[in-house]
This record gives structure tokens, C-alpha cells and sequence, in this order.
């Protein structure tokens, strides 16, 4: 089974690599299990109910975009598919792994188990609004830290690679350079690069440009659509609609914990059947 | 002022600078070593070890070093029986001991602070990038919220380290002939202290000049964006000029 993966995802790089140098490590395919799976997912802060028990699967190749306004859930809902916040109850499968969190009578939650969140965690790469790079490494050094020290890779291969996805990103010259040195868009494109390092069966994209000034969105999104050609697997947050619209394979709608409205781009932008997503659009666009 | 008895001091008062060295680098280091387990457990959400650790902190800050210190030597002593019987007698019978024991607990607890703040202080965003590689909560700590966390400290533990090194003069209150017990001693002879003590004080003056340029130094080398700033900054000044 992991043999045939391999084989589809060498055609599926065969197929989208444009670029010698730098091959996209597209892992392999787990059979026809989808890559992401967030089922029923709630969320609660105290008595508010931000999550009212959302389904999204991702499957490989896939690019979802998540809009709605804000305070609708979108963050909260990607945040919980690597558990940075602890769902109060849903199915999260990534892979092989999944976890089942439930919140008992006592209001603790049951299910969690630690080493999965990590092993999960390490197949979840994620790209952050406000970067969050690692202030006192430098940008190479941000790119090589989780493989180096989280999957224990060797550091000369990491290097290598490391060097790669940072000429991928448009930024090999700053490898030395800290992140305080850095514009926005620059910082945004190693901590892309630093996510792909890991080799990660899905990326987690939340709002990465809402925190850039509007000239620095476009050399982003264009990493983002690059890496959407190249066939990876991404789950993206975002309030460029147009850019939605653009790259997506699928786009949900979110309006005070639910899901409105979902469908291709065409289907939720042209004709889409919820009121509360028509009126959402018409603002937006 | 009569200079020739402060050149006749000097050379005896720089004598004894190794020794307040001694006590200010080995009760400093200790000290560290106790406060950050101390700082972990006052950030922990358990409930007793962060009271535990707030308690020794409150105890130690709210009472004076001198007291501390007078408590452990001379009180140790009406507490022979059982220092002998649990076989700590010979330590506490060493006024060495005893001062560097009172030093360590000092500076234990306010440096227990001052990495609880530079822990607090760290980037939540950043402790979020290094969960969401897979860190586990002992590699986050090592690789991310430590080193985050020192460069934050240091300006604060910068002072703290000038505070050592100034508190080593109570040590000559128990015997212990560091700069300042050696500064009486000649006092006691002499009975010139306005040379004798500005000698001293010099020499205190001098030690901290070096500690405080070290401290900086090592701020720009572990904060190596710094390194830029700094040269931004002074070109402009040199622009504006």
C-alpha cells in the first residue's frame, strides 16, 4: 500500500515540479484515507460556543479555503486540527493517528494523549498570521529546528534542504539573517519555508497575510499558489477572496460556528444558497 | 587625605579581591542553578509547588541579607547537637560555608523572579510555532522558552549580578576577609578610614564597571539583531551630527 503511495506521489512530483532543484516533498498517500480529517469538532470558552460541531476532510491535493467574517470560528476551527486549542469534543485524524476528545461530566477533557498530539503535530505544518518566528535563531536556523531536533534528521541533509526551500521561497541570501531583520513578507516566506521543512502531509495556513502591508501580499500569496500547483495538501484561512476563489479546489463558509456554505469556488461564489454567505460576499467583494 | 596610607592599603585590598570574587561567582552560580527549577516551579500550574516556591521567594526578599546571614552562622550554632547528629556540623561550623549558603539563598530568590518574568514574557506565538513542529513540552522549554527567556533576564540579572558582587561585603561580618574585612582590618590599625574605605569602594567600582560592560557585551552577542540596530543607531547619530 505505502509502496503504491510512493509511486503516485514520485508521478504527482514528475507531474507538478516545474523547478529542478527544488522537489516538493509530497509524502506518500496512506491508501485512499483522506490526509485530514476534523469530524464534529465543538469548541467552547466557557459558556460561548465558537464551534458548533464542524466536518472538513481533506484529501491529497486538496486546497480549502475557510472565509467568513471575523469572529465566525475560522482560526479557532484550524487551530484545532493541531490542537493548539484543545477541541471540547470532535475526531481529528491525520494519517495513521487520531484522536477523540470528549469533555466529561467534570468538564475535563478525555482522550488527549500527548505523544499523538506531537506525532500529529509533526505532519501539520503551520503558517501562522503574525509568523512567530523563533527570534534568537536565525532564518536558516529557524528552517532546520524542527527536523533536526523534533524528527532527528541529520544536519547536513537538513541543511541542504533547508538551503532549498529557501531559494523555493525567494529568500536564500537571507539565510543568515534574524527575523527582526526582516520585512513581513520576508518573515512569512521562511516561516513557510520552515513549515515545509518538516515534510508535512498537510500545510495549515491561518489569515498569512492579514498581518502585511497590502505590497507585501502579493510575493505570499504567490508562495501560496506555487505550492497549490505543485499539488500539496493545504487548509487555508483567509480573508484574500479573490485569492480563494483563485487557487482553491474547495471553499467553506463559516458563520457563527457552522458551516454555511460549501462547495467549489464556482458553486459558493457565483451561486452560492445561504443568505448569510450572499450578504458575506457581496461586503467582501 | 593622606595618599601614602592609601598606597600602603591598596596592594592589600587587591590581595583580597580573589576571595570576593570567589564568593560573588560561586554563590551566583548556584544561585542560578537553584532559581531556574524555583522560576519552573512558580510558572507551574500546580497549585503547592508554585506556593512553595513564592513562600521561599517572599521569605528571603522580605528579610535582610545580614539577618540571613547571622541566622545561619551564629544560629547554627545553638543548633549543634543536631547539625552534629545529621553530620552537617562541619559545614556549618565553616563561616565559608555559611556565607556562601546565605549568598546562594539570596540571590536564589531574586533571580527566581526575574526568570519567571522572562519566562512569562516570552512570545506566546513563538512557544505556539515550536508546538505546532511536534516539540514536546521539555524540548519547547530547551530549544525555545529558555533561550528566549535568558535573553529577556538579562539586563535584569545584569543587576543582580552587580548586587552579588557589593553583598559580599557583609560575608565580613562573619570573619570571611574579603575586600571589606580587609578594609577594617587596616582600619583597626590605622584608624584612617576615609582612605582605606575609598580605596575599597574603588576597587567595588571597578569589579562592577567590568561586570556591567560583560553583561552588555553578552546581550549583543546573544541578541545578534542588535548587532544591527546598534549600527543603525550610530550611523544616524553619526548623520545627525
Amino acid at each position: 500500500m505505502k509502496s503504491s503511495g510512493l509511486l503516485f506521489a514520485a508521478a504527482l512530483q514528475s507531474a507538478y515540479v516545474t523547478e529542478g532543484a527544488a522537489m516538493p516533498n509530497v509524502p506518500a498517500a496512506i491508501g485512499n484515507r483522506p490526509t485530514l480529517v476534523a469530524e464534529d469538532v465543538h469548541k467552547s470558552f466557557g459558556s460561548f460556543e465558537v464551534l458548533k460541531g464542524m466536518s472538513l476532510e481533506a484529501n491529497r491535493g486538496d486546497v480549502i479555503s475557510i472565509i467568513g467574517s471575523s469572529g465566525s470560528g475560522k482560526s479557532t476551527f484550524l487551530r484545532c486540527m493541531n490542537f493548539l486549542e484543545m477541541p471540547s469534543k470532535g475526531r481529528i485524524a491525520v494519517g495513521q493517528d487520531e484522536i477523540k476528545v470528549e469533555t466529561n461530566h467534570k468538564g475535563r477533557l478525555v482522550g488527549l494523549d500527548r505523544k499523538k498530539i506531537d506525532r500529529m503535530r509533526m505532519q501539520l505544518g503551520m503558517v501562522f498570521q503574525s509568523f512567530n518566528l523563533w527570534s534568537h535563531m536565525s532564518v536558516l536556523q529557524n528552517v532546520m529546528e524542527g527536523p533536526v531536533h523534533v524528527l532527528k534528521q541529520p544536519k547536513n541533509e537538513v541543511r541542504d534542504r533547508a538551503m532549498d526551500l529557501l531559494s523555493k521561497v525567494g529568500i536564500a541570501e537571507k539565510h543568515g539573517s534574524y527575523p527582526s531583520e526582516l520585512s513581513g513578507g520576508q518573515q512569512q516566506r521562511v516561516s513557510i519555508a520552515r513549515a515545509l521543512a518538516m515534510q508535512p502531509a498537510a500545510l495549515l495556513f491561518d489569515e498569512p497575510t492579514s498581518a502585511l502591508d497590502p505590497e507585501l501580499v502579493g510575493e505570499v500569496l504567490k508562495v501560496v499558489r506555487q505550492l497549490a500547483e505543485e499539488g500539496r495538501t493545504m487548509i487555508v484561512v483567509t480573508h484574500e477572496i479573490g485569492f480563494a476563489r483563485e487557487v482553491s479546489s474547495k471553499v467553506v463558509f463559516l458563520d457563527k460556528g457552522r458551516i454555511e456554505e460549501q462547495g467549489t469556488p464556482e458553486e459558493v461564489f457565483r451561486n452560492p444558497s445561504s443568505q448569510r454567505c450572499r450578504e458575506f460576499l457581496a461586503s467582501v467583494l | 587625605m593622606d595618599f601614602d596610607a592609601m598606597r600602603d592599603a591598596f596592594p592589600k585590598l587587591i590581595a583580597a579581591v580573589p576571595t570576593t570574587l570567589t564568593l560573588a561567582a560561586v554563590s551566583l552560580c548556584l544561585g542560578f542553578g537553584l532559581a531556574v527549577p524555583l522560576a519552573l516551579m512558580r510558572v507551574s500550574k500546580s497549585r503547592l509547588l508554585s506556593g512553595l516556591a513564592y513562600a521561599y521567594v517572599y521569605v528571603i526578599r522580605s528579610t535582610p541579607l545580614l539577618v540571613q546571614m547571622f541566622l545561619i552562622y551564629y544560629g547554627s550554632g545553638q543548633f549543634r547537637a543536631f547539625f552534629e547528629a545529621a553530620g552537617l556540623w562541619v559545614l556549618f561550623r565553616d563561616a565559608w560555608f555559611c556565607a556562601i549558603l546565605a549568598l546562594t539563598l539570596s540571590t536564589a530568590a531574586y533571580s527566581t523572579e526575574i526568570i519567571r518574568g522572562a519566562i512569562q514574557a516570552v512570545p506566546l506565538g513563538q512557544v505556539e510555532a515550536a508546538r505546532a513542529v511536534g516539540m514536546s513540552g521539555v524540548l519547547q522549554f530547551r530549544r525555545v522558552v529558555f533561550p528566549i527567556a535568558m535573553r529577556l533576564a538579562l539586563p535584569a540579572y545584569g543587576n543582580e549580578i552587580i548586587l552579588m558582587v557589593k553583598s559580599t561585603s557583609l560575608a565580613s561580618t562573619i570573619t570571611i576577609v574579603e575586600v571589606t574585612g580587609v578594609a577594617k582590618q587596616i582600619i583597626s590599625n590605622t584608624f584612617q578610614p576615609v582612605e582605606v574605605f575609598v580605596i575599597a569602594g574603588a576597587i567595588y567600582l571597578s569589579i562592577n564597571f567590568i561586570v556591567s560592560r560583560a553583561v552588555t557585551v553578552t546581550e549583543i552577542w546573544l541578541n545578534p539583531h542588535l548587532r544591527t540596530e546598534r549600527a543603525i543607531r550610530s550611523t544616524t547619530a553619526a548623520a545627525i551630527h
